[in-house]
């Protein structure tokens, strides 16, 4: 299981990189002239990059005051649009939709609720994937998970949601908005995971970057951490997926796992991908053999199951691939060769996406109270080729 | 006139019959000149897996008719022995078969029953059949035939005077980096002569193969 690694954290705060998860850095020495609720006393560590202007507070906050989330319907019309618990302020939801590039300070922004909401849905989201396609390759694995936690697709759960992005952070707008700009150099501290690999400096590495390198060293979803070239789109992305990493932090620490743990299958793990259209073959024939030699299958031979206008324009060939009399797969196409390649495709297609059914059990259902003894599933050994 | 218009037919129906055997039935080829005749002639009765069962009388119970389109086969269905020992489909899968033999010939996935003659013809297409046969001097003397002189003992001849396949041939003995060059250029004087047309036809190729790989056709 790819998404969640302990064992990494230690290491990754240990030597981190530059560029890779920089989180910054309190300053101390600095006063806070906000706080985040009316209870809390205003503590010692929490710091704003606001110039002071004598005891007065200052004009323009990055972000709105968190008071003002209960006077705002766009707010209030979210939380009850997701269904949230009673136990989720709206103060929470309000603090959800800063990202840090709006306000840097993390006391205010979603930072740490995202990155909790990131870790937990990654960790369901992987889990689900090995139990119900076990037999995936690494790389398709990857886009796997990309396809359902993966920035893009969060940031357009999020949309669908209904969130909106306000014209400009400040402290005036509505709570209800998100709030985030495409200034480059506010991107500081929104990446995590990781690291930067040693040949980026270099121009011209001629270092393969294989899928074992891609477990060790790069982010969740087996991106290279790199520390330029962000576009506006991507950035877009990252913002609006960091709200919904946040709502899923926020459920996280105010109502349990269990229900944190609900929310990401009924929004997330609910939408449907087709992993079919994943995949990219290279040598689709002889991968097939590999396959059978590796398993202990006989041989696979090519039939020509039926065929139509051999000699005319348009001729079509279904060509089934057996082994022994067992028939592993089916394919047509307008010429011979392509036919015998696009069932060899399919039968590995079908090998890759076996699931062993749709109600599978996945190691967070043990956490339950009253669970049944876990039976361990079935996952393959590895890639073919 | 009248009389050789009437013979001509004859004549030529005596030539063709005179020429090779008639193994085709007489029947005309002449287009229905009104749309109401052709789309007469076209009419015909759909099969009868369409048809309501009509064996009982009117009131006959609700019937629901199956009869999907031709499609290809899903990845999403594993054949039989793509499955995992533990999978409960596989113990169906066997007592299916051996209850009824003959009723899972179609069900995907559940194939390979009967003999090899049931089975489609195989296709001939270059695939690998392990043999064996070459020892550790068979090696040696490949490398040192392609070595001495790469023109003549080119690896379709290797393989033909040894028995085995060209890919061992250019895996156990290699072509010398001079030779290769050499043939690299050729390859590419070759690809020079090309036309416009010839270059294209490559192109677009090549640009099949990976959309077939990619699944998009």
């Amino acid at each position: 299981m790819k998404g969640i690694r302990p064992s990494r954290w230690g290491g990754q705060l240990l030597h981190a990189r530059p560029g890779s998860a920089t989180i910054p850095r309190r300053n101390f020495l600095a006063s806070t002239v906000r706080c985040q609720s009316t209870v809390q006393a205003p503590a010692e560590d929490l710091i704003d990059q606001i110039p002071e202007e004598g005891e007065t507070l200052p004009r323009k906050l990055p972000s709105p005051l968190p008071e003002r989330a209960l006077q705002s319907a766009k707010l209030a019309a979210l939380h009850s649009r997701l269904s949230l618990s009673k136990k989720i302020p709206l103060q929470a939801l309000a603090r959800a939709l800063v990202t840090p590039s709006a306000d840097p300070n993390s006391s205010f922004n979603n930072a740490n609720l995202a990155f909790l909401g990131s870790t937990i849905i990654n960790y369901h989201v992987a889990e689900y994937i090995t139990c119900k396609w076990p037999r995936l390759p690494m790389a398709i694995h990857y886009e796997a998970l990309r396809a359902y936690s993966g920035p893009e697709s969060l940031a357009q759960i999020s949309r669908r949601w209904g969130v909106e992005a306000a014209a400009a952070p400040g402290e005036e707008v509505d709570p209800g908005l998100l709030q985030w700009t495409s200034n480059p150099s506010a991107l500081v501290g929104t990446r995590w995971g990781g690291y930067v690999r040693a040949e980026t400096d270099r121009k011209h590495s001629f270092y393969r970057r294989g899928i074992s390198s891609r477990v060790i060293l790069d982010n969740d979803f087996g991106d290279a951490v790199d520390a330029g070239s962000v576009t506006h789109q991507h950035h877009q992305d990252t913002s609006f997926s960091s709200f919904v990493q946040a709502v899923v932090g926020a459920i996280y620490s105010h109502s349990g796992r269990e229900a944190a743990k609900d929310f990401v299958e009924s929004h997330i793990l609910s939408r449907q991908v087709d992993l079919s259209s994943l995949f990219h073959f290279q040598l689709p024939t002889r991968e097939l053999a590999m396959l059978c030699a590796r398993e202990g299958f006989e041989p696979p031979l090519a039939r020509l199951e039926s065929e139509t206008g051999r000699h005319s324009r348009t001729p079509v060939y279904v060509v089934g691939i057996y082994s022994g009399k067992e028939k592993l797969g089916e394919g047509n196409a307008p010429s011979l060769d392509f036919a015998r390649r696009k069932a060899c495709m399919n039968a590995l297609k079908s090998w890759y996406l076996y699931s062993p059914g749709n109600k599978v059990r996945v190691p967070s259902d043990m956490m339950e109270e009253g669970a049944k003894p876990w039976k361990a599933p079935h996952i393959d050994i590895g890639e073919v080729i | 006139m009248d009389v050789r218009a009437l013979s001509r037919p004859a004549t030529q129906l005596l030539k063709t019959t005179t020429r090779q055997p008639l193994l085709l039935p007489l029947t005309t080829s002449r287009g229905h000149k009104t749309t109401a005749r052709t789309k007469r002639s076209l009419k015909i009765a759909p099969h009868d897996s369409f048809l309501p069962n009509r064996s009982q009388p009117f009131p006959a119970a609700d019937q629901i008719i199956y009869n999907p389109p031709a499609s290809e086969a899903s990845p999403e269905h594993t054949p039989f022995i793509f499955l995992p020992p533990n999978d409960p489909r596989r113990e169906a899968i066997q007592r299916m078969r051996l209850s009824s033999p003959e009723a899972l010939g179609s069900v995907a996935g559940a194939s390979a029953v009967g003999n090899d003659e049931d089975l489609p013809p195989a296709m001939s297409y270059p695939r690998r059949r392990a043999q064996y046969n070459l020892t550790e001097d068979d090696m040696a003397e490949m490398r040192r035939l392609r070595n001495e002189d790469p023109l003549t003992w080119s690896t379709a001849a290797l393989a033909r005077k040894f028995k085995c396949s060209p890919i061992i041939v250019s895996i156990a003995a290699p072509a010398p980096d001079q030779h290769k060059k050499w043939l690299k250029e050729k390859e590419e004087r070759r690809r020079e002569r090309w036309g416009p047309i010839k270059t294209q036809a490559r192109e677009d190729r090549g640009r099949r193969a990976e959309m077939l790989y990619r699944g998009e056709i």
